[in-house]
């Protein structure tokens, strides 16, 4: 944004004329003790829990710890200004952020102050949320239903996500989980064209914990290069920053999303990743010499995560009408995809199993999978979405049915494919059914596939129409079957966006394609 | 030592607690103004450094400690006596430090009174203090006392302290307000 000298003047022409220099009694508080980015407040008499609190030089910070004597608080910002003796005040304000339209396409703090160098946000007032909000309750809400394509083959079909739910993205490293978020944030295009103004588009909030600041560069970049910067918003506390910084970007994630959920829109926001936001709560707990428990995390890291992921609600379409102060349409509904990464595989550790048992599904990638090139490493045995069935389309669950139970039988008889020819017929088929769905499955980074042709390429597999097709050429298959059902057919495409099934006449097209297609490539 | 630091000395619960019990006591036997004097005793004693440093001793064995108490206790009336005795038994010396602190609050407390600073710009009359003491106390229902401390840096107007609270009315303060207002505007 531009800012124009002119309207600047005049803002502040304005501002200073209507300011009203308020003079209440505010209460105050010395420094007694300050480092490690937690400070010792003595004094302070009526502060609140959570309050935001302002040290000189401009640095803030939130109260945590009421104590009888003292007053414990993090510090947002550089602690290095702050010394002993030093005035503290209240504010009066629970810590809150921005939220709103303007934040779209920019990349902020945990404060929801914008760092990608775009000039101020515009916003007012009235546009801060405090980022400690109850969840929507029993009667607000509404059980899960529609789709949240990911784009992604083998998660859509087997692992589908309704909007509204939690489903956790969990794995070691370097297992493809930001890149599964990234292909999801870009295939959210199609709902909307990318244009955050219009009222189906789904909006994306990527909240960046603990992580590199050259990975969530990139990922800006990637946004920015598919066009899908526009309707995202990236909050950024990145391993540099404190790691009171870094624990409450969920929440200033969370609230900046629940504005446009309110709104009735559809949000979905990933949270990059869980396991580093409790290191950072455990940090400062410890240091605010709350009691350590299990791992040395406090007694409320289930709460942290638990709290913050029931806000990830379907609202009722009469939301509105049940909370007319709350919301201002309803309908609306956040996603939640938060990550948490494992070390060799532990799934049984502390924080994944709490987050296992507080999500509504996981997706688990393996690093086995991954490297032997099945990519999305996804291990669909394992993986789980317990409310997403209710929110596929009719027509990809139907086919999506068989594609499960080929790749289980698959799965069961992988440890006897060694013995080759010395395997009964009905064996052998499985295997190679198995072998091509598995092909099929893969895909490219950055490379959605939107859910019809889904659809469409999945057939072909379950259909057995490709078994006698040579394994490794499927990739090619897809790319030339996909480009001419979008060149020649592309009315079987919209026919299955619209009515969400698989009619006879559309399945017979398809399975012309599918023949003419392996003639071309087979001879 | 910043100076309003100094103006807020810290009284740790512990200390709070012995010494709310030290002023009750006073109190409900009718031996306040005894007390007050002793605790004032108390106060010039620890002030002297050579005089109160085997309070504090951590070499001085605490049956001698025990002994200096006692032979100290005769000048003193026989509750502030058995205060001292009691916390030497207690082991809890330290906390005599907090001790003037912690019973003149007490005793504000008990006078329903607070005490203050004012920081003012330019030096002001006593008649203008005592206005001010007397319609800061009606606002907070308390006897106030200000102490005035002279601070250019607030260009005009004056900064009041009282019980851990701050009353604004300078123009330095003013000035602070505006630009964190003008930080917040909006900008289109």
């Amino acid at each position: 944004m531009e800012l124009r000298p002119g309207e600047v003047t005049s803002v502040l022409k304005k501002e200073i004329e209507t300011y009203k220099g308020e003079t209440s009694l505010q209460s105050v508080g010395t420094v007694l003790s300050v480092g490690d980015g937690v400070a010792r407040v003595y004094g302070l008499d009526d502060c609140m829990m959570n309050e935001l609190l302002e040290f000189p030089g401009g640095v803030r910070g939130v109260a945590l710890n009421l104590e009888e004597d003292n007053v414990g608080c993090v510090l947002l910002g550089s602690a290095t200004k702050v010394k002993e003796g030093d005035v503290v005040k209240t504010t009066g304000r629970i810590i809150s952020v921005p939220t709103g339209p303007s934040l779209l396409g920019r990349v902020v703090n945990a404060l929801g102050d914008p760092i990608d160098g775009k000039g101020p946000l515009a916003v007012s007032q009235s546009d801060y949320m405090p980022i400690e909000r109850p969840a929507p309750n029993v009667v607000e809400r509404e059980p899960v239903k529609e789709p949240l394509q990911t784009g992604i083959k083998a998660i859509d079909a087997m692992i589908p996500i309704g909007r509204g739910q939690r489903e956790l993205i969990i794995g070691d490293r370097q297992t493809g989980k930001t890149a599964l978020l990234i292909d999801t944030i870009l295939n959210q295009k199609t709902t909307g064209g990318g244009d955050p103004k219009n009222p189906a588009q789904v909006i994306c909030v990527y909240v960046a914990m603990g992580q590199k600041q050259s990975t969530v560069v990139d990922l800006v970049r990637r946004l920015e290069l598919g066009g899908a910067l526009s309707y995202s918003i990236v909050v950024c506390a990145s391993a540099n920053d404190e790691a009171s910084m870094q624990y409450l970007a969920a929440y200033a994630g969370v609230t900046m999303a629940e504005r446009f959920r309110d709104e009735g829109r559809h949000v979905v926001i990933m949270y990059d990743d869980l396991y580093k936001q409790a290191l950072a709560y455990r940090q400062v707990m410890l240091l605010l010499r709350r009691p350590p428990g299990r791992e040395a995390f406090p007694g409320d890291v289930f709460n942290l995560h638990s709290r913050l992921l029931e806000r990830a609600a379907k609202l009722s379409r009469e939301a509105h009408k049940i909370n007319p102060k709350a919301y201002k349409a309803g309908g609306g509904s956040i996603t939640a995809l938060p990550v948490v990464e494992t070390q060799e595989g532990d799934v049984s550790a502390y924080i994944p199993t709490n987050v296992i048992s507080i999500t509504d599904g996981q997706i688990f990638l393996e690093s086995s999978l991954f490297n032997s090139g099945v990519r999305p490493g996804v291990n669909v045995g394992i993986s789980v979405s317990r409310v997403g069935g209710s929110a596929q389309i009719p027509g990809m669950k139907k086919i999506a049915g068989g594609l499960r139970i080929n790749l289980a039988q698959y799965r069961e008889l992988q440890a006897f494919a060694q013995f080759g020819s010395d395997l009964d017929k009905a064996t052998q088929a499985s295997l190679t059914r198995g072998e091509k769905l598995v092909e099929i499955l893969k895909q490219g980074q950055y490379q959605p596939v939107p859910v019809e042709e889904q659809i469409m390429i999945i057939h072909a597999g379950t259909s057995g129409a490709l078994d006698d097709f040579p394994t490794k050429r499927i990739p090619e298959f897809e790319t030339a079957f996909l480009a001419l059902m979008r060149e020649s057919h592309a009315a079987v495409g919209k026919e299955i966006l619209e009515t969400k099934q698989v009619s006879d006449k559309s399945k017979s097209v398809i399975d012309a394609a599918i023949k003419s297609v392996k003639k071309q490539l087979v001879g | 030592m910043n100076e309003s630091l100094a103006d807020t000395v810290k009284v740790g619960p512990v200390a709070a607690r012995y010494a709310f019990a030290l002023y009750q006591l006073a109190k409900e036997k009718g031996e306040l103004e005894a007390v007050t004097r002793d605790v004032a005793q108390l106060a010039l004693l620890l002030d002297s450094e050579a005089q109160s440093a085997w309070i504090f001793d951590a070499r001085v064995p605490a049956r001698e400690k025990r002994e200096r108490i006692e032979r100290l206790a005769l000048t003193l009336a026989p509750i502030t006596a058995n205060f001292l005795r009691l916390v030497a038994d207690k082991r809890r010396l330290e906390l005599l430090r907090e001790l003037p602190a912690a019973f003149k609050r007490c005793a504000l407390r008990g006078r329903n009174a607070v005490e203050g600073r004012v920081e003012s710009a330019r030096p002001m009359a006593p008649g203008e203090l005592a206005e001010l003491c007397v319609s800061l106390g009606q606002v907070l229902g308390k006897e106030v006392t200000l102490r005035l401390q002279v601070e250019p840096s607030l260009l005009a107007g004056a900064r009041i302290y009282v019980d851990n609270r701050m009353l604004d009315v300078s123009a330095q303060g003013r000035l602070e307000g505006l630009r964190t207002h003008l930080n917040s505007a909006r900008l289109r």
